[in-house]
């Protein structure tokens, strides 16, 4: 009966959480709070220093509107 | 936009929402504790949409799957209309990767970051935009045409009344059409989504509307017919590789212009006879650099479109009087204003005799 009572108490529980589907954010892994991704993406000094765009060619050829 | 600026979390905004809060990497990847920029970004995906964004908003990412910004539909649509050859493999399939795909947009793309076509970028700080920015997302792709038409960009035409009056943005009519609604459509006037002007308007498109213009042209003419003003038109588009290997497209100069012809999609959602048409950069040897005659079926398919230019106004050169339009040839697409190669493709929207006069 107890377990019964479990059962149930875990269901009634655990059902808001699985209709949100995704209610509860994920978690960020244990260090992230203090990333060096934050770092660096706050600083514009450093970024101004480092940031390089990725080599993106557009041909000489193309002409006209898009 | 500087290269630093756009990957610059400026503000802490971001970092106190609650897509900040969940950390860099889950999204991203790459190496959060490196301290070393190259080993940092180590399999970082600058654009995560696809993987990171449905798991928390699957009912949104779902719809998008099958709307017009993530198939391009549209295109498909219209070439296998031409006789194209889409399977996979075929000369055009090749084409339409190079050229076409760029087109495709992620949920980033639109709620994050400028669209990669136009150089990326983060909008403001990667705080997520429920609301897409007009100047910075929409436009930064519809920008040649409907752009420049909404703004008054094109010289010596107004900008639109919804814009210069009111201050619309996109978002204020386009809505749920934009992740569509889950339906595969062919084309974006197929989508039951699209904005309507009687959505807003609501008396004025009635038996019993005070105008009598109304009354008169109801069910007959488009709304554009009387309120849009010259729109840009575009013409022979060809694509091709160049020495280096990238892809390049060649367009002739745009016109402004105004054409009034037989409705090419006329449906129950849309029974209008006549409407606007706009001339659209396809030719018969648009791809001829993958393959000749890859549409065979060119002449099938007007390359004078339904259009709905942006650029709406309450007065208009050709709703001034009656005979501002009824008599005057000009605003008509007839068989004159036709290139010879394009008669047939034209012919079912050409106006043979255009409305006498009053």
């Amino acid at each position: 009966m107890k377990r019964l009572v479990f059962a149930i108490l875990g269901l009634v529980l655990l059902s808001p959480v699985m209709a949100a589907g995704c209610a509860a954010p994920p978690q960020p892994p244990p260090g992230e709070e203090v990333s060096s991704c934050v770092i660096c993406h706050t600083d514009k000094d450093l970024l101004k220093q480092t940031a390089s765009a990725p080599k993106e060619e557009k041909s000489e050829a193309t002409s006209g509107e898009g | 936009m500087e290269v630093w600026e756009k990957v610059y979390l400026k503000g802490t905004d971001f970092l106190e929402s609650t897509h900040g809060k969940v950390g860099c990497v889950i999204c991203h990847g790459g190496n959060s504790q490196a301290e070393e920029k190259e080993l940092a970004h180590q399999g970082v995906v600058a654009d995560p949409s696809e993987e990171s964004c449905t798991p928390c908003h699957r009912d949104v990412a779902e719809l998008h799957e099958n709307s017009l910004h993530a198939t391009l539909s549209g295109f498909k649509t219209k070439l296998e209309a031409r006789g194209a050859n889409l399977s996979e493999g075929s000369a055009l399939t090749t084409a339409l990767d190079n050229h076409c795909q760029q087109c495709h947009t992620s949920c980033g793309q639109c709620h994050v970051s400028r669209p990669d076509e136009m150089g990326g970028g983060l909008v403001s700080g990667h705080v997520f935009r429920k609301t897409p920015s007009m100047q910075y997302n929409c436009t930064a792709c519809h920008g040649a045409r409907v752009g420049d038409e909404y703004l008054g960009n094109n010289e010596g035409v107004p900008a639109d009344v919804h814009w210069q009056k009111a201050g619309m943005t996109c978002a204020k009519c386009h809505g749920q059409e934009l992740h569509g609604t889950g339906a595969v459509v062919s084309h974006r006037y197929a989508n039951a989504a699209s904005p309507k002007c009687e959505d807003c308007h609501q008396d004025v498109w009635t038996e019993t509307a005070d105008n009598p213009q109304h009354r008169q042209h109801l069910g007959e003419l488009d709304c554009y017919v009387c309120h849009a003003v010259a729109y840009k038109n575009c013409y022979d588009c060809h694509v091709g590789i160049d020495d280096k290997g990238l892809p390049y497209f060649r367009s002739e100069p745009s016109e402004i212009g105004f054409k009034i012809g037989l409705n090419p999609i006329r449906s129950s959602q849309r029974p209008y006879k006549y409407v606007v048409l706009r001339h659209i950069p396809v030719c018969a040897d648009t791809f001829d650099y993958y393959g000749s005659d890859l549409l065979p079926d060119f002449e099938t398919v007007s390359t004078w479109k339904y259009a709905t230019p942006h650029n709406i106004q309450r007065h208009t050169p050709q709703n001034e009087s009656c005979d501002s339009c009824h008599g005057n040839k000009s605003l008509f697409l007839t068989g004159d204003d036709l290139d010879p190669a394009e008669r047939e493709a034209n012919r079912g929207v050409i106006v043979i005799q255009a409305p006498p006069s009053k």
